[in-house]
């Protein structure tokens, strides 16, 4: 995972590769990040950002409805991990040009939105080998 | 996952005043495409939308905008979302969408 704290409970979710089921991964990751005790502005940063990496993996991974991909949340004492997770086809994460920032564009905003609202994200995924979206929230003094 | 759409064309003002209501992501999202589209095939003018009841949108609900945006300025005409909540004004805000559909 991307490291530091001290990590405890997880809980997974596998989900079939379609579009009605990312409301019931928003409703997981909000549940999760309630009992954490995360307050209500970051909770939706995370409700926003767990979409974007799973609507990421249905338009992208050549998954078909019947398959299923991953969402796992690592509640730990001063943050909350989430990782979304699929065995599709992959993209180029590192030769993929970034958003231009002022620039109004449909394409690549996703990815652009999950690094905007979290405080750490990666998305690891070579051609071929499936994709990983990686990210947290830390959970500030006072929120708990 | 759920959304209502309302439509009304003004034609005294040449005005479409849209009202949203609900959620918008990838499972609905085509549908609200196409009730846009209908509604600005029908009648080529700007298009005031209320989305001050929409609990939740991310980047496939804001394609949509985007690409209705950038057929409407083509024409001529603009698109503008009326009173966000705060958590969509946060999304328009960081991906700089507020400064041109606000």
């Amino acid at each position: 995972m991307l490291g530091g704290a001290e990590m405890n409970d997880h809980i997974k979710l596998v989900i079939p590769c379609k579009p009605e089921y990312v409301s019931t991964v928003r409703l997981m990751v909000s549940s999760v990040a309630s009992r954490a005790g995360f307050n209500i502005e970051a909770i939706e940063d995370m409700k926003v950002a767990v979409s974007e990496a799973c609507t990421n993996i249905i338009n992208h991974s050549k998954l078909c409805g019947e398959d299923e991909y991953r969402v796992m949340c690592t509640r730990g004492t001063d943050r909350m991990e989430i990782l979304v997770e699929d065995d599709g086809v992959g993209f180029d994460a590192v030769g993929r040009p970034e958003v231009e920032q002022g620039k109004i564009s449909e394409s690549g905003l996703g990815i652009f939105i999950i690094k905007a609202l979290m405080d750490e994200a990666e998305v690891l995924s070579e051609e071929g080998c499936g994709t990983r979206f990686l990210m947290a929230k830390y959970l500030t003094v006072g929120e708990e | 996952m759920t959304y209502a759409i309302k439509k009304d064309y003004d034609s005294q003002r040449d005005k479409w005043l849209v009202v949203l209501t609900g959620e918008i992501d990838i499972s609905n999202a085509a549908g609200l495409k196409q009730e846009l589209s209908d509604a600005y095939g029908e009648h080529a003018a700007d298009m005031d939308v209320d989305i001050s009841g929409i609990s939740y949108i991310d980047s496939t609900g804001l394609g949509i905008i985007i690409s209705l945006y950038g057929k409407m300025r083509e024409s001529g005409n603009k698109i503008k979302l009326l009173n966000p909540r705060d958590n969509v004004k946060k999304l328009l805000k960081i991906t700089q969408l507020d400064k041109v559909l606000c």
